[in-house]
């Protein structure tokens, strides 16, 4: 058991939350302006494709983010308009967004690299590991903290920011009028429409981020469906943490967790199905205890159009 | 004269969102530098050219079928049912389970094995809506949820207690199912079987149900309006148990009659990858809930995915053109709100 708890767990769980813990604030954004974002999975699939597709072109891994994010973002404003003004059903446009992804970064794998199933490259550069000065200098701390991807840094910074955001700033608490009651924001004019549209497309930049850190920055290549589902874990995050900043910090911690330890089981006997199966099983025992008035509002809106 | 025109609305969106579908896949084809007619032309003929192919989309379609009419019956009454992935699985793997376990074979095992999968099943989304009904938890998120639980435990339970372990290393499965319990062939040499005659039947009776019948109109009512249907008696609790009931069960069905009547077995991932169940929910979606448009709806489906794989053996194109167009379409499809509200804004202009 000794193997299992080190200190190198923590190192690894900050590496396995990171897109977790960006993506989970970009749904937690959407849902405080009262979007339902089922579409994370295939906002992340797409900045994961367009991070490694630019890097092979331009050799350049900072000018690829950047590609990555403005493919990404415009990705998520064709999907911001079918929500916004087209009014068309979230959870469905959600998942029609996700199959869409998966088809378009498939199709473009095999034409534009003709390969199947993997594309890598050796000579590719991925994000650079950073050794933060001051932190690497603390004994334990530095082993713990230091020596990840820039990306994993600026989920920590982001979350900071947004919480800053929406507690203190004027802004923030448009955004949060907006998802408490739309007409009542509209009425005391907060532009509704703009706001919904700006979460949208900062949640695809967040998405983006976190598929560059699966594809650039914990390995350096590109599968098909390589997100496998993190875009779900990430809404889940969302939702245990009640689309609050810090909340959704902790519970993609918790994922993270469970990720990092489900590898280190892999070699113990027990069955990596169960470990795998944690964080659904404690997001639903998490429900009973909590309710997300947010999430529930942002759900109400998305049933609202459904029919 | 009415009731025509509404009819005429109702099919001008699904046939104008295939025109888009099929023109972004045209897109799509010409960036990759093939010949869009005879990628068409291949496609056309992976789905219906010859009697091999034509009978392989429609055993496709079977499961999407079933799944399908498992999440229209539940949209009808107003409850959307995202697990249908996960019903699937634990119907599937319950039914591979059972009929290995019991002593005899033949008709009676495969009865016993699928109503015990489609049980499971049905339980399965019935909890979600209990989770609803008594704890206020969003069904949505429920059955979402429960899809990637049941997958996972199916897994593990072909991977540990219910692994076939005469045949070491590969993909966890479990032991082939009896030649006796199997479903069979509806012709000889072909994939097609029984199980598709079973979702035919199925769609008609549950179309007679939701038109013919009082429960299948308080299903309705309940769709349309709760308020209106508790005005009148309706008794929302009961109506949604018994309608997520019926729904889960249709789609552990769907996976039942997969595994006795095409893999013989319950293999970890054959159910789940290739989305069986997402894609009979955009069928229901597509057909506006109806039955026999589900069913339409999903040989349709089915013929794009077994197009596409003819598409990606003779030419170029990678076969996943198939989500591209299943997607665009269903975005399409999901704007239809959109054209109403633009009406009326414009009628309220003038």
């Amino acid at each position: 058991m000794e193997s299992l708890f080190d200190l190198s767990l923590i190192n690894s769980t900050l590496r396995m939350m990171a897109p977790l813990l960006l993506a989970g604030l970009g749904g937690a954004i959407c849902s405080r302006v009262g979007v339902f974002n089922v579409g994370l999975d295939g906002l992340m699939l797409m900045g994961a494709f367009l991070g490694i597709a630019a890097n092979a072109y331009t050799n350049n891994v900072w000018l690829a983010i950047l590609i990555a994010i403005i493919g990404t973002t415009i990705f998520s404003a064709l999907y911001g308009y079918m929500m916004i003004d087209l009014q068309a059903n979230m959870i469905v446009t959600g998942i029609a967004m996700n199959f869409l992804s998966i088809g378009m970064t498939t199709f473009a794998l095999r034409t534009i690299f003709d390969v199947q199933g993997a594309y890598y490259n050796n000579e590719m550069q991925g994000l650079p590991v950073w050794e933060i000065p001051v932190i690497d200098s603390i004994p334990l701390v530095g082993n713990l903290l230091s020596g990840q991807s820039p990306i994993v840094y600026l989920g920590i910074v982001c979350t900071i920011l947004m919480y800053i955001f929406f507690k203190k700033s004027v802004a923030g608490s448009h955004f949060d009028a907006v998802g408490i009651n739309p007409t009542a924001a509209k009425s005391q004019g907060i532009k509704v429409r703009r706001i919904q549209y700006l979460a949208v497309l900062i949640s695809g930049i967040l998405c983006a981020l976190a598929g560059a850190q699966l594809s650039l920055g914990q390995v350096t290549m590109f599968s098909e469906n390589m997100t496998a589902g993190r875009g779900f874990i990430a809404l889940v995050a969302t939702m245990l943490g009640q689309s609050n900043p810090i909340g959704v910090f902790l519970s993609s911690g918790l994922f993270g967790f469970t990720e990092a330890i489900s590898i280190r089981l892999q070699g113990l006997n027990v069955p990596t199905n169960f470990t795998l199966m944690l964080p659904y099983v404690i997001t639903i025992l998490a429900m009973f205890i909590f309710k997300d008035k947010n999430q529930l509002s942002a759900l109400k809106n998305s049933a609202g159009s459904s029919r | 004269m009415n009731k025509l025109k509404t009819n005429a609305t109702l099919f001008i969106q699904p046939i104008l969102a295939v025109i888009v579908g099929l023109l972004v896949g045209t897109i799509a084809i010409m960036l990759s530098g093939e010949s869009v007619a005879v990628t068409y032309q291949e496609m056309w003929k992976g789905a219906f050219g010859n009697l091999y192919f034509l009978t392989n989309t429609l055993e496709r379609a079977i499961p999407i079928i079933l799944a399908g009419l498992g999440v229209a019956f539940a949209f009808r009454a107003g409850f959307f049912n995202l697990g249908a992935e996960g019903q699937l699985v634990m119907g599937a793997v319950t039914t591979a389970i059972i009929t290995v376990s019991l002593p005899f074979q033949g008709l009676l095992n495969m009865i016993i094995s699928i109503v015990a999968g489609m049980l499971i099943a049905g339980l399965y989304s019935f909890f979600a809506g209990w989770m609803e009904q008594r704890f206020q938890i969003n069904l949505l998120i429920s059955t979402l949820l429960l899809n990637y639980i049941a997958v996972l435990f199916a897994g593990y339970l072909v991977s540990e207690p219910f692994r076939d372990t005469s045949s070491a290393g590969g993909v966890p499965q479990t032991v082939m199912v009896d030649q006796a319990s199997r479903l069979p062939k509806l012709i000889t040499g072909m994939n097609l079987h029984y199980g598709f005659v079973i979702a035919i039947i199925l769609a008609i009776v549950i179309a007679f149900i939701m038109k013919r019948t009082t429960f299948g109109y308080e299903v309705k009512m309940l769709g349309q309006n709760v308020f209106f249907a508790q005005y009148g008696g309706i008794n929302r609790k009961k109506t949604m148990f018994i309608s997520l009931l019926i729904s889960g069960m249709l789609a552990g069905l769907a996976g039942s009659v997969e595994v006795l009547g095409m893999h013989y077995r319950f293999i970890e991932g054959a159910l789940s990858n290739p989305q069986f169940a997402w894609t009979g929910l955009m069928a229901a979606l597509l057909a506006n809930s109806n039955p026999v448009g589900t069913t339409i709806v999903a040989i349709f489906l089915a013929a794009l995915d077994t197009g596409s794989l003819g598409v990606e053996r003779n030419t170029d194109v990678p076969n996943s053109i198939s989500g591209i167009i299943q997607a665009v379409l269903i975005l399409f499809i999901s704007a239809k709100f959109s054209f109403e509200f633009l009406k009326q804004r414009k009628k309220e202009g003038k």
